[in-house]
């Protein structure tokens, strides 16, 4: 089990180390002064020379990145252009909205979907069961952004039930506000989710220790809702992990539309004035993101499934 | 004689299918008594796994009993109403299946398991916990207390089974179904597994339906023996007299071919030649013709019924007439 | 030639029989239809401006009625159209015919080129699609080439994967090892028999592909970070529509609808090609 997680681990690391680099050396790669570009109109020479020698760019490239992990390895992303922020911190203040409104997305998308799939694995077939398919497929389709839009015009514009723009504040307020994004982000997911959850149900419920449960006359709720649905909601678990990539690009969609604080919001204000340390502070905290939520999903996988602990 | 526990009368099962019904049972008649052991024997596709479903009612959707009455306790199972039916599943009427690798459910724990199949007892967790321990002690788990918490994957193929026999037992069920409980399993287990069984029936005092194609573990166990062939009882009576002087042609090359019954370890083992017929298309006369190597005129066009031929030995064969008769 | 024209239109065939192939059929047929012949159907010049007549309703003359510029709606989203194809496709087919050889070379090669190139992949997948166009765009500036390659990065490794699996499931078969036993060549091995087997499975998978690389485009170009401005996208459409949204709600439907109905098309295409070209991936999802 530790040995498992350990590999996992230092796998995502490999991959973060690879990315981060890559994009590092990307930066350096542009044609073009960098000094010049991010300061752009504004530059001066005693701003230009300042900011070279705070990126270390009159370093040789090897040297930089030696700099570069350095400082990152202390938790230093540089500093903020123009207002001489630390990065990290001006980051981090924005990661938990961008969090907060991933995790409404999921809890909201995944307990709706898993419901209808078991609904639909149970009652094979039916009316339900139809309609529940023909919506997924629709709903697959459709991209965040357009969705976001579109609910922002209806519901936020025209009958003004939730708020337009904004993150709120206190509890409700903030709840109030999640309501829209986290349904334009959701919505695509409840139809694969429920798919997903339908289909591996029709394979778990056809498996022998079903017939089993149903031999020593446990009711039939139970043998699905328990004996059944741990297993089938094994894969969701998966798919959530390996799809927090895509979550965060909704989010970075959904944040911009209802102007909504978060790194999605961040990054783009930051490429508008070419602010290079936060840009790639923003891509490489949400790179990480992804990498630890993919690890983190195996390991949640092998809590839920005792099996999956033996593998390797 | 003892008190009739189960009987099933003039049963009969088909399979809707795109080719038309499949006569999975015909005509089955037969009875358990209480406390006693019954066998039934039959290569696969004999209907011995419809017949297990159909007496627990666990049966697939394209199921239809189409004649007769399975009566247990004298009360017919199949006009019971559901929620009858499963107050009996697992209470008065218990179940061991065949593969022991599938049959617990994978990301539970065994301990958990056992304690959920309680569900009708009022006592308290650490009480269901206590006889699920008992149990799984009495067939044969050492360090009882501790496994409860394992998983099924965490035990091998014959531990499985015995955990399945533990948790069939634990509610001091009337019946034990046993669908070819050692099939998965090697010899020695096979041996260990029905040491165990025997052991456990003569505390437990319950029927047991022993269903398998081995012979020689039917010899071994059984009280009384059925013979199924493609979907209908050819033979039946007591072991003894079956085994010695099967009166049906099937039965006959099922001993010649059960693998404890060569002396002498045969590098091939024999096998009846031909193949059980189509049940949705089933030829006239008997149904064991085909592969009959005594068949005569009559076998073409009609049905043998299942005929007492002395102390409580039935067979359906056209022979034991033509010897009467001769 | 002959025996493959015959497969196609058994395709085709198969997919109209099913009735949410049928109408993927058709939706993405009307696109297809509407971005080859745009410049005939517009019936105004989708980039004139007209002061006058901005932000109208739809009428008989502007049937989505016009932008804040007095642009026809509906002309701009005909010929958004035309921009959202053409970024798509050779997207797509750039994407799948790199994942391709990549895939290949990872599954049929050496062990730790495989290993290399599954890095690789895994890297590009773990930047977040959006975050590393977004990285990009700062990077190089916006333009339809820089969509196009965007697009195409992230979605090699998709291709790269499935290539990759059906090399090593084909590698094993006994067809391929008899051949290999013969003495043919790698690239014969790899050209003749193996290719054919996998194409099929990437062409399902590039069908699924292109909804996701309209919404991309279409996402950039809303950000402002896709194509140039004047170009009509319907992303473009999105973005004036969302800066107007208090006044006219007519470039979102405008800009909104198509990219749905897009994505809804080739989706339900894509699932009809999958069940008819390979049944047995219906069962695995």
């Amino acid at each position: 089990m530790i040995y498992f997680a350990l590999r996992r681990f230092a796998l995502a690391l490999l991959i973060l180390f690879v990315a981060v680099t890559a994009m590092f050396l990307m930066i350096r790669a542009v044609p073009g002064d960098p000094v010049q570009i991010m300061l752009g109109p504004r530059a001066t020479p005693e701003l230009q020379a300042k900011l070279t020698a705070e990126l270390a760019l009159n370093q040789p490239i090897w040297k930089q990145l030696a700099i570069f992990y350095g400082n990152l390895l202390t938790g230093d992303l540089g500093i903020d252009v123009f207002s001489g922020r630390s990065v990290t911190e001006i980051v981090f203040q924005q990661l938990p909205f961008t969090l907060e409104l991933i995790l409404a997305s999921i809890l909201w998308s995944a307990s709706l979907g898993i419901a209808l799939g078991a609904y639909a694995a149970a009652h094979p077939n039916t009316l339900i069961d139809r309609i529940a398919a023909a919506l997924s497929v629709s709903f697959v389709a459709a991209p965040a952004f357009v969705v976001a839009l579109l609910s922002l015009l209806v519901f936020a514009v025209h009958l003004q039930w939730f708020p337009a723009i904004g993150a709120g504040e206190g509890f409700w307020g903030r709840l109030n506000h999640l309501v829209l994004p986290a349904f334009a982000i959701g919505l695509s997911w409840v139809g694969y989710i429920a798919r997903l959850v339908r289909a591996s149900m029709l394979e778990v419920m056809g498996e022998n220790h079903i017939r089993t449960a149903r031999a020593f006359g446990l009711s039939e709720r139970r043998v699905v809702m328990v004996y059944a649905l741990r297993i089938a909601i094994l894969p969701v678990v998966t798919v959530i992990g390996v799809g927090m990539g895509f979550l965060l690009s909704s989010a970075v969609f959904a944040e911009i539309v209802f102007a909504r604080p978060g790194l999605g919001k961040l990054v783009i204000d930051s490429i508008t004035t070419r602010n290079y340390p936060i840009v790639m502070g923003s891509v490489l905290i949400s790179t990480g993101l992804f990498v630890v939520s993919t690890a983190l999903a195996d390991l949640v996988n092998a809590w839920l499934d005792p099996r999956a602990r033996v593998q390797n | 004689m003892t008190e009739t526990l189960l009987e099933i009368d003039n049963l009969n099962v088909d399979y809707e299918t795109a080719r038309g019904d499949l006569k999975a049972l015909r005509d089955i008649s037969f009875d358990v008594g209480r406390g006693e052991i019954v066998g039934i024997v039959g290569e696969s596709g004999c209907g011995k796994s419809t017949l297990i479903s159909s007496i627990l009612r666990l049966t697939a959707p394209n199921t239809r009993f189409r004649q007769g009455e399975i009566r247990f306790k004298g009360e017919d199972l199949l006009r019971l109403p559901e929620r009858k039916m499963r107050d009996l599943r697992g209470a008065d009427i218990s179940i061991v299946f065949q593969d022991p690798m599938q049959t617990h459910n994978p990301v539970l724990s065994i301990g958990r398991q056992m304690v959920d199949i309680q569900h009708r007892s009022r006592a308290s967790k650490a009480e269901k916990r206590e006889l699920a321990s008992q149990m799984l002690g009495a067939v044969g788990i050492p360090d009882p207390e501790a496994r409860l918490d394992q998983f099924p994957h965490e035990f091998s193929g014959g531990m499985r089974q015995r955990i399945a026999i533990a948790m069939a037992l634990m509610s001091e069920p009337d019946l034990l179904i046993a669908d070819e409980p050692t099939t998965a399993l090697d010899a020695t287990l096979e041996v260990q597994i029905i040491e165990r069984l025997k052991e456990l029936q003569q505390k437990f005092h319950c029927a047991i339906l022993f269903i398998s194609h081995h012979l020689g573990v039917i010899a071994e166990l059984c009280d009384r023996v059925v013979v199924m062939y493609a979907g209908a009882v050819v033979e039946s009576g007591d072991v003894r007299e079956i085994f010695h002087n099967p009166k049906h042609p099937y039965t006959r090359r099922l001993i010649e071919c059960d693998p404890g019954h060569i002396k002498e370890r045969a590098r091939v083992l024999p096998t009846i030649p031909g193949e059980v017929p189509d049940l949705a298309e089933l030829p006239d006369g008997c149904v064991f013709r085909e592969r009959c190597n005594q068949a005569v005129h009559r076998c073409a066009s009609e049905v043998p019924p299942l005929e007492l031929l002395k102390g409580g030995h039935y067979a359906a064969c056209w022979l034991n007439r033509v010897e009467v008769e001769v | 030639m002959e025996k493959s024209r015959s497969e196609f239109s058994q395709i085709i065939r198969g997919i109209a029989r099913d009735p949410l192939g049928l109408m993927g059929l058709i939706i993405v047929g009307t696109i297809v239809v509407c971005a080859v012949l745009a410049v005939w159907i517009v019936p105004y010049d989708p980039i004139a401006l007209n002061i006058k007549d901005r932000l109208q309703g739809p009428s008989t003359a502007h049937l989505l009625g016009t932008d804040q510029l007095g642009r026809d709606t509906f002309s701009r989203v005909i010929m958004g159209g035309q921009v959202a194809l053409k970024v798509a496709l050779p997207a797509v087919f750039g994407a799948m015919a790199i994942g391709l050889t990549l895939g290949m070379i990872a599954g049929y090669g050496p062990r730790w080129l495989d290993n290399l190139l599954m890095l690789l992949f895994d890297t590009i997948r773990s930047f977040p699609t959006v975050m590393f166009a977004l990285a990009v765009v700062a990077l190089v500036g916006p333009s339809l080439q820089t969509v196009v390659f965007v697009v195409m990065a992230t979605s090699i490794p998709t291709y790269g994967r499935v290539a990759r699996t059906q090399t090593l499931t084909l590698r094993n078969s006994e067809f391929i090892l008899a051949e290999r036993s013969m003495g043919a060549s790698v690239a014969r091995i790899l050209g003749v028999h193996m290719l054919p087997n996998i194409v099929g499975v990437l062409a399902v998978l590039a069908a699924m592909d292109i909804p996701t690389v309209i919404a991309l485009e279409a996402g950039l170009s809303f950000l402002g970070l896709g194509v140039k401005p004047p170009t009509p996208s319907w992303g473009a459409l999105l973005k004036d529509g969302y800066a107007l949204i208090r006044q006219t709600p007519w470039l979102v439907v405008g800009g909104g609808l198509p990219i749905i109905l897009a994505t809804l098309g080739f989706t339900f295409l894509g699932e009809s090609l999958r069940d008819v070209v390979d049944p047995k991936l219906r069962k695995q999802r």
